[in-house]
C-alpha cells in the first residue's frame, strides 16, 4: 500500500494531522498534568495523582492500547481511510469510557473505611483526554461526511453507556457526586428552577419577538430604532442589567403590596425573568426579520398573483420558508438564556448558578462544578436538539 | 376577452400609467412593449390588481371585475413572471396545483390537470412531478411557471417578461413552445417585454407604451407600416425594420414555381433553362432537390452554367419558416434562391432574393 | 444564514455620532466624579448609612476592568485571527472543520460557567480571570475570521491571482480588507462578552466594576449596585457604539 499522495505531489506519513494533534495534546496532558486529585478530607487541598497511578494495570494497558490504535489511524500507510475513521470512532469511544470507568474505580479504592472523608476530584488531564477523545470522534465524523442519523445513534450510544456507568453507582465516591449526594434535594430544586426561569423568559420573548420581527419586516421605518434599542439591551452586561432591575422592581413592590405578594419584588425571579426577556428579544426579532426577508420576493409575488390572500401567503409560503432561520434564533436564545440564568443566582433568583457562586465563595471547586457542569450540559443538549429541529424544519426542496 | 378602460396609476403625485385603454379579444396575444419605466409592467399588474388602480375599470368577459375581491380575480387570471417565483418548498406538481387547490378542486381532478399540463409543456410527468424547483434548469423552471399559471384553465393569462432571464437558445425554444400552446389552447394572453423581436415573433397585437401612455395599439404589420409617431418609428428601430418585417412573413407567402430538371436532362436543356431563369434545380428520382446550376454569387469564367453545387440540407426552406430565416440562409450560403420542400422533402417551389424584394415593395405600395 | 451574518450589525444613519460623544462624556464624568453625586444618592436612599461605594475609587475599578478586557481581548484577537488565517491557508485547511466546530460548540458554553471552571483550576485572581476571558473571547474572533475570509468572492481571488499578486499580497491587499468588517464584528462580540464576563470576575477574585455590584447585592446596598451597573453598562454601550462606527468604515459597497 502506498502513502497518501498530496496534490502537490509530496508523500507524507500522516494522513490526519488533526487527529495526530489531538493525540499529542492528550498524551502531553497525561504525562504532564494530574489525572485526579486526592485529599484526605474536604478542608485540605488535594494531592495530584497521575494517570498511571490512578488506573489499575489492566486499565492503563488498555488505555495505552487504544491510544496506539488512535495513533495508527492517524497515519497514512497502514489502513484505508474509511476503516481508519471507523477505528478512530471505536477507539475514542472506548478510551473515553475507560477513562470514566477508571476514575470511578480509583475513587472507590481511595475512599476506604479508614479514610471515609477522602475526596477524589477530577484533574485537568482527565478533562483534556475526554475533550480530545470527543474531538477525535468529531474529526472522524467530519471526514466520513457522515449523515445526521449515524451521528445521533453514536451520541445516543455514548450517552447510554455513560448513563449505565452512573446507574452502576460507579462515580458515587467522586467528590462532585459527594457534593451532589449532600444536596440532592437542593440540586433537583435548583435544576428545575433553572429550567423554569429559562422557560418563563422564552415564552414572553417569543410572544413579543415573533410579531416584532414580522413588524420590522413589514415596516422598514421601525427597523432601525427597534434593532438599536434591542441591541442596547443585549450590550449591557448581564449582571448589570439584572442589578439595575432590582432597584425599580423593589420600589414597585414596596409601593404596590399586591404586586409584592405575587412575587414582583427587587430580589428574586421577577427581575431575572424580565432581564432574560430583554436579552432574548434581539436574536428572536433579528432572526424572525431575517427569515422573512430571506423569502424569495418572486415566490411572494407569484403567490399573490395567483390569488392567495395575505394570510395564505403568510402561512403557506412565508412561514414555512422563514421557519429554519426563526428556529435558529430560538436556538441562539435558548442557549444564551441557559447561560445567563447562571448569573441570575446573584440576585437571588436561584437556579444552578446558586451552586457556582456558593462554591466560589467557599473555594469549593466541586460545588462550582456541580453547578457549572449541568449548566454546560443543558446548554449543549439544548443546542443539539434545537439544531436537529432547525434541520427538520428546512423544507425538503429549499436548500 | 378583457377590456382595460382608462387605467391610471399615480404614485406620490407622479402619474406612471396615464389613462390606458385597450381591448384584448378572445384568443389574442397582446404584447405590451416600451422602454424601461414606460409603465408596461405596472399596467399588467393593475390587471390582476397586484398594483391597486388609482382609477379605471377592468372588464373580464363582459363582467366588471374592478370591485371583485382581488384574490378572487387573481384566481381567474393566470400569472407568470420573469423571476418565475416557484415555491422552493413544494414539488413541481404541488407548485402547479396551487390555484386549483385554492379553488378547492377535487384531488383526482388536480392530479389529472397536473399531468395534462406537464404533457403540454413536454415535461415527462414521471420524471418531473416530484422534483423540487432547485433541481430544474432555468428553461424547465419557467415551463413549470407557465404551466402553473395555466393550471386553473384561466381564460386570460398575464406574463411579465417571462423569458427575460433565459439564455438565447432556451428563450427561442420557449417562445416557440408558448406560440404553440397559445395556438392549441386559444388563451387570451397579455405579455410584457422590452424585446421587439420577441414581440414580433409572438404577438397578434402590440401595444406600445411611452411615459405611461398608450402610444399605439395595432397588429404587428400595421405597426410597422404605419407607425403612429416618431417615437414608435424609433422604437421599432429604423436600421433593421425590413428584417423585422420579415419575421412576420412566411415562406409560403413568397413561394414561386421552381425551374427544375432531373438527371436525364441533357446539358443543352439545362443551358436553356439557366438562360431563361438564371438557375436550375436538379432533383433525384424521388423529386428531392440535390443540385443547383447557377444562382451562386460567383461563377467560373466563361461558363454560364458555373459549377454544379450540391444542395446542402441547410438550404432547404419549409413553408412555415419565417422569411427572415430564409433570407438569413440565402445570405449565409451565398445563393440567390432557396428550394422549398414539402414534408417528404420533395421540391415544391422556391423563394428567391428577387422575390423577397418584389413582395416587400408590393406591401409598401398597399 | 451563518452565525457571522447573525452578528452582522444593522446599518443605522447618522446622529449616533453625537450620542456616542455624549455617552462617553457621561461615562468619563461618572468615573471621575462619582463622589460628587453622594448627596444625590443620600437623598435617593435615605435608609442607607453609606450610599456611596468607597472601598476603591471608580477610576481604579474602571481601569482594572479595562485592563482585564484589553489584555484578554488583545491576546484573543491576535491568536484568534492567526488561527483563522492558518486554517484558511493551504497548510492548515485540514484543521478548518475542527476549529470551526470547536468555536461553534464552545460558544454554547455559558461564559459564566467557563469562568467558574477555569479560574479555580488556575487559582483565583487577576491572571486566571484573564486566561478565562481570553479562552472564551477567542471563539467569536476565530469564527468570524474564518467566515469573513470565506465571504471574499472566488472571482475576486481569481482576478487577484490573474494580476500576478503573490499569496501574501492577495492576503494583505484583497482578502483582509474585504474580510475586515466581519472580523471586526467578531472582535466586537468578543469584547462585549468579555466586558460582561469581567464584571462577574469580581466573584473569582479579580477586581472590576462588578465588585461594587456584588458588594451591593451581598450587603443589601442598592446604591452600590446602581453605581457599578451604571458605569459598566455605559462602558459596554460606548464600546459597542465605537465598534459599530469602526465596522462601518470597513463596509464596501
Amino acid at each position: 500500500m502506498t502513502a497518501t499522495i498530496l496534490d502537490d505531489g509530496r508523500r507524507r506519513l500522516v494522513a490526519d494531522r488533526v487527529l495526530l494533534t489531538l493525540w499529542v495534546a492528550g498524551a502531553a496532558a497525561v504525562l504532564l498534568l494530574p489525572f485526579a486529585s486526592m485529599a484526605p478530607n474536604r478542608l485540605v487541598s488535594g494531592q495530584p495523582v497521575m494517570l498511571w497511578a490512578a488506573l489499575l494495570p489492566w486499565q492503563a494497558w488498555t488505555a495505552a492500547g487504544l491510544a496506539a490504535l488512535l495513533l495508527l489511524s492517524a497515519l497514512a500507510t497502514p489502513l484505508p481511510r474509511a476503516l481508519a475513521h471507523g477505528l478512530t470512532l471505536a477507539a475514542a469511544w472506548g478510551l473515553a469510557l475507560l477513562v470514566l470507568y477508571g476514575i470511578g474505580t480509583y475513587a472507590g479504592r481511595a475512599v476506604t473505611p479508614d479514610m471515609p472523608a477522602a475526596r477524589v476530584s477530577l484533574g485537568s488531564a482527565f478533562w483534556v483526554v475526554l475533550f480530545c477523545a470527543a474531538l477525535a470522534m468529531l474529526d472522524a465524523f467530519q471526514r466520513l461526511k457522515a449523515g445526521m442519523l449515524p451521528q445521533v445513534l453514536y451520541a445516543v450510544a455514548t450517552v447510554g453507556a455513560v448513563a449505565g456507568l452512573f446507574a452502576l453507582d460507579l462515580f458515587d465516591d467522586l467528590s462532585i457526586l459527594r457534593e451532589y449526594a449532600n444536596r440532592e434535594d437542593a440540586f433537583a430544586g435548583e435544576f428545575l428552577t433553572h429550567l423554569a426561569l429559562v422557560g418563563a423568559a422564552l415564552g414572553p420573548a417569543l410572544l413579543l419577538g415573533l410579531p416584532l420581527g414580522l413588524l420590522a419586516r413589514r415596516r422598514a421605518k421601525l427597523r432601525g430604532g427597534l434593532f438599536g434599542l434591542l441591541n442596547f439591551f443585549q450590550t449591557i452586561p448581564s449582571i448589570a442589567l439584572f442589578a439595575l432591575l432590582v432597584a425599580p422592581l423593589s420600589a414597585l413592590g414596596d409601593a404596590v403590596p399586591v404586586l409584592k405578594a405575587v412575587g414582583i419584588k427587587g430580589i428574586g425571579a421577577a427581575p431575572a425573568v424580565i432581564a432574560l426577556v430583554m436579552y432574548s428579544l434581539l436574536p428572536i426579532v433579528r432572526n424572525t426579520y431575517a427569515g422573512f426577508a430571506g423569502v424569495p420576493a418572486a415566490a411572494v409575488e407569484a403567490a399573490r398573483g395567483m390569488g392567495m390572500t395575505t394570510r395564505q401567503v403568510l402561512w403557506r409560503v412565508e412561514v414555512p420558508l422563514a421557519l429554519p432561520v426563526i428556529l435558529s434564533g430560538l436556538r441562539i436564545v435558548t442557549v444564551q438564556a441557559i447561560g445567563l440564568t447562571v448569573v441570575a443566582a446573584l440576585i437571588g433568583a436561584g437556579g444552578l448558578g446558586t451552586f457556582i457562586f456558593q462554591g466560589l465563595g467557599q473555594y469549593a471547586i466541586d460545588l462550582v462544578l456541580l453547578g457549572a457542569i449541568p449548566t454546560i450540559f443543558l446548554a449543549v443538549t439544548a443546542d443539539f436538539f434545537l439544531q436537529i429541529l432547525v434541520a427538520l424544519s428546512k423544507p425538503e426542496g429549499a436548500r | 376577452m378583457i377590456e382595460l378602460q382608462g387605467l391610471t396609476k399615480v404614485y406620490g403625485g407622479k402619474t406612471v400609467v396615464d389613462d390606458v385603454s385597450l381591448t384584448v379579444g378572445q384568443g389574442e396575444f397582446c404584447v405590451l412593449i416600451g422602454p424601461s419605466g414606460c409603465g408596461k409592467s405596472t399596467t399588467l399588474k393593475m390587471v390582476n390588481r397586484l398594483v391597486p388602480l388609482t382609477s379605471g375599470r377592468i372588464v373580464l368577459d363582459g363582467e366588471d371585475v374592478t370591485t371583485l375581491p382581488a384574490e378572487q380575480l387573481r384566481r381567474r387570471i393566470g400569472y407568470a413572471i420573469q423571476s418565475i417565483g416557484l415555491f422552493p418548498h413544494w414539488t413541481v406538481a404541488e407548485n402547479i396545483a396551487v390555484v386549483p387547490k385554492l379553488l378547492k378542486w377535487p384531488k383526482a381532478r388536480i392530479a389529472d390537470r397536473v399531468e395534462e399540463l406537464l404533457a403540454l409543456f413536454q415535461l415527462d410527468a414521471a420524471e418531473f412531478r416530484d422534483k423540487y424547483p432547485h433541481q430544474l434548469s432555468g428553461g424547465q423552471a419557467q415551463r413549470v411557471g407557465v404551466a402553473r399559471a395555466l393550471a386553473a384553465d384561466p381564460s386570460v393569462m398575464l406574463m411579465d417578461e417571462p423569458f427575460g432571464a433565459l439564455d438565447p437558445i432556451t428563450r427561442d425554444v420557449l417562445q416557440a413552445e408558448l406560440a404553440r400552446v397559445h395556438r392549441e389552447t386559444g388563451k387570451t394572453i397579455i405579455f410584457v417585454t422590452h424585446d421587439m423581436d420577441e414581440a414580433l415573433k409572438l404577438a397578434t397585437r402590440i401595444a406600445i407604451l411611452n411615459e405611461g401612455r398608450l402610444v399605439q395599439y395595432d397588429r404587428p404589420i400595421e405597426l410597422m407600416f404605419e407607425p403612429a409617431d416618431d417615437f414608435v418609428r424609433d422604437f421599432l428601430g429604423k436600421a433593421d425594420l425590413g428584417l423585422k418585417l420579415l419575421t412576420r412573413r412566411w415562406v409560403h407567402q413568397y413561394v414561386a414555381p421552381a425551374p427544375w430538371a432531373d438527371r436525364k436532362a441533357s446539358m443543352g436543356e439545362l443551358r436553356d433553362i439557366v438562360a431563361s431563369h438564371g438557375h436550375v434545380w436538379l432533383v433525384d428520382g424521388e423529386g428531392r432537390p440535390e443540385g443547383l446550376f447557377g444562382a451562386r454569387l460567383w461563377r467560373a469564367d466563361g461558363d454560364p452554367l458555373g459549377e454544379l453545387s450540391r444542395v446542402h440540407p441547410d438550404w432547404m426552406a419549409t413553408p412555415d419558416m419565417s422569411m427572415k430565416e430564409a433570407l438569413s440562409r440565402m445570405v449565409w450560403r451565398r445563393i440567390l434562391a432557396l428550394p422549398v420542400v414539402d414534408e417528404q422533402g420533395r421540391l415544391s417551389g422556391e423563394v428567391t432574393m428577387a422575390g423577397v424584394m418584389g413582395r416587400q415593395s408590393e406591401g409598401q405600395a398597399a | 444564514m451563518t452565525q457571522a451574518a447573525a452578528f452582522a450589525p444593522l446599518r443605522r444613519g447618522g446622529g449616533r455620532g453625537v450620542l456616542l460623544v455624549v455617552l462617553t462624556a457621561v461615562l468619563v464624568g461618572l468615573v471621575l466624579f462619582m463622589e460628587e453625586l453622594e448627596p444625590l444618592f443620600r437623598a435617593w436612599f435615605p435608609d442607607l448609612d453609606n450610599p456611596l461605594y468607597r472601598r476603591e475609587t471608580f477610576l481604579r475599578l474602571t481601569l482594572d476592568h479595562i485592563v482585564l478586557v484589553l489584555v484578554s481581548s488583545a491576546i484573543s484577537v491576535s491568536v484568534g485571527v492567526a488561527a483563522g488565517l492558518f486554517v484558511t491557508r493551504r497548510a492548515g485547511r485540514e484543521f478548518e472543520p475542527m476549529v470551526s466546530a470547536i468555536s461553534a460548540i464552545g460558544q454554547t458554553f455559558p461564559p459564566a460557567a467557563v469562568l467558574a471552571i477555569v479560574v479555580p483550576l488556575a487559582g483565583f485572581g487577576f491572571v486566571p480571570t484573564i486566561v478565562a476571558l481570553t479562552l472564551y473571547g477567542l471563539l467569536p474572533v476565530v469564527q468570524n475570521t474564518i467566515a469573513g475570509l470565506g465571504t471574499v468572492p472566488p472571482a475576486t481571488l481569481e482576478a487577484a491571482r490573474g494580476t500576478g499578486m503573490s499569496p501574501r499580497q492577495i492576503l494583505l491587499r484583497v482578502e483582509l480588507p474585504l474580510a475586515m468588517r466581519v472580523i471586526i464584528a467578531g472582535v466586537r462580540v468578543s469584547v462585549i462578552i468579555n466586558i460582561g464576563t469581567a464584571t462577574i470576575g469580581s466573584t473569582v477574585g479579580a477586581q472590576s466594576l462588578g465588585t461594587p455590584i456584588i458588594a451591593g447585592l451581598v450587603g443589601d446596598n442598592i446604591a452600590y449596585v446602581i453605581q457599578g451597573a451604571a458605569v459598566v453598562g455605559l462602558l459596554a454601550i460606548v464600546t459597542d457604539m465605537a465598534f459599530e462606527r469602526l465596522e462601518r468604515r470597513f463596509t464596501f459597497g
